[in-house]
């Protein structure tokens, strides 16, 4: 029962930015879904195995990467096609309409960024994590998040603000 | 640092977290506050970060995600608990399987001792049997035991000689043949009532065989077991010591 308690309160306070990461990463809801069950299954087998339980947040979300990863190889033909399509139907963002962005064209934009700069510049915005926990989390060093964060980053704000250079 | 070299360091600051804490950062947003133009850049990037942030913040998951997982993960675990519970049964059943076929795999008790055969022989004539040859002729009898290469030169007391003979039958055990001779005594009306059994002493791994008559009482019959010149001899009738020691 115990066990059971503590899995459904790990699942409360991890299972929507878990989401948001995902779906940062797949831009479907669906698999944005597998993913995060999928991490928590998992979880539920394998983190026993974690000593330190203050790395909780951060295993989890170096196991749905990991598991994004994997599908994605397992997808890769099926992917490209559909950033083909993605990019073809992205929407025009005025340059000063930054605020006035739906958070669907912002994961357009993000769909048109280059993958490796994906995941970095979603945990980026979606949980504070400082560069030390996004390069764990991603299993990169330290200097290659700092990279491509700010590769990442700069693309992002240039599709935001020039919508031509979406489809470039 | 000048204004552009902290303007590239401050694209990685986000506003509300430790990112100040960095050296590099922490210098950047020094210089800003003495640049009023990087201090306006700045001022825009912190505006596009939280607006940012936000808008990735507004990334909803199905209302319905949360229980999914919950419920999915709680049947999974019920299965595996039935399963581990299915193993744990099979695992106490092959135990007991085993613990229960332990005594066949003990050495079976010799079936070839004495008393094992008094005991089969006692039973073969209490449950009946088939006369082999009907006759009274004592050469008869020998000589038909003897084509059925069962004992036929067995030896007889004197009482028994003058017995009345009511025939014979051939018996086996061990996978010896057993010679059996089957007298009538005048004190009883039954005509088979007296029974004589002879085999090779050889078949006999195991018991106490003597030459002296041993009398002993085997499945209500009164019997007599000895010895002589290779063979045993087991006498067995109905009644008590003193009904077979004429007979010895």
């Amino acid at each position: 029962m115990a066990e059971n308690a503590d899995f459904e309160s790990l699942v409360a306070t991890y299972y929507a930015p878990l989401y948001q990461f995902a779906f940062s990463m797949t831009r479907d809801e669906a698999d944005a879904c597998d993913l995060t069950q999928q991490t928590f299954c998992i979880w539920a087998n394998k983190g026993h195995q974690l000593r330190d339980r203050s790395k909780v947040k951060t295993w989890l979300f170096t196991t749905l990467h990991r598991e994004f990863l994997s599908l994605r190889r397992k997808q890769s033909r099926a992917s490209h096609i559909e950033l083909d399509q993605a990019s073809a139907e992205l929407p025009v963002v005025l340059p000063s309409s930054v605020n006035q962005l739906d958070t669907q064209s912002l994961m357009s934009a993000l769909d048109c960024m280059e993958e490796t700069f994906q995941a970095p510049v979603a945990l980026f915005y979606l949980q504070d994590y400082s560069y030390q926990e996004i390069a764990e989390i991603l299993e990169v060093p330290l200097g290659t998040v700092k990279s491509r964060l700010a590769r990442g980053l700069s693309r992002l704000y240039e599709m935001l603000t020039d919508p031509k250079s979406q489809k470039s | 640092m000048n204004p552009a070299e902290a303007r590239s360091i401050l694209q990685l600051y986000r506003p509300g977290t430790d990112d100040a804490l960095d050296p590099q950062i922490a210098a950047a947003l020094a210089l800003a506050r003495q640049d009023s133009e990087l201090a306006r850049w700045l001022a825009e990037h912190c505006d596009r970060q939280i607006t940012l942030r936000n808008k990735f913040r507004q990334i909803a998951g199905p209302p319905a995600l949360k229980e999914q997982i919950i419920s999915e993960q709680a049947a999974a675990n019920r299965s595996q608990s039935v399963k581990r519970r299915l193993a744990a049964l099979a695992a106490a059943v092959s135990v007991l399987i085993l613990l229960l076929e332990i005594p066949w795999h003990r050495p079976a008790p010799p079936t070839d001792t004495l008393e094992v055969f008094q005991h089969a022989m006692m039973g073969v004539a209490l449950r009946g049997y088939g006369m082999d040859l009907t006759t009274n002729n004592l050469p008869q009898i020998r000589s038909f035991l003897a084509q059925k290469q069962a004992p036929a030169d067995f030896q007889l007391s004197d009482t028994l000689k003058h017995a009345t003979i009511n025939g014979c039958a051939v018996e086996s055990w061990q996978a010896t043949k057993v010679s059996m001779i089957c007298f009538h005594t005048p004190k009883s009306a039954d005509q088979n009532n007296l029974w004589l059994f002879v085999v090779d002493q050889g078949v006999i791994r195991k018991g106490n065989l003597t030459s002296s008559p041993a009398v002993q009482t085997i499945h209500q019959l009164i019997t007599a077991t000895w010895v002589k010149d290779g063979k045993l001899y087991l006498l067995g009738t109905q009644g008590s010591e003193v009904d077979i020691r004429p007979y010895l």
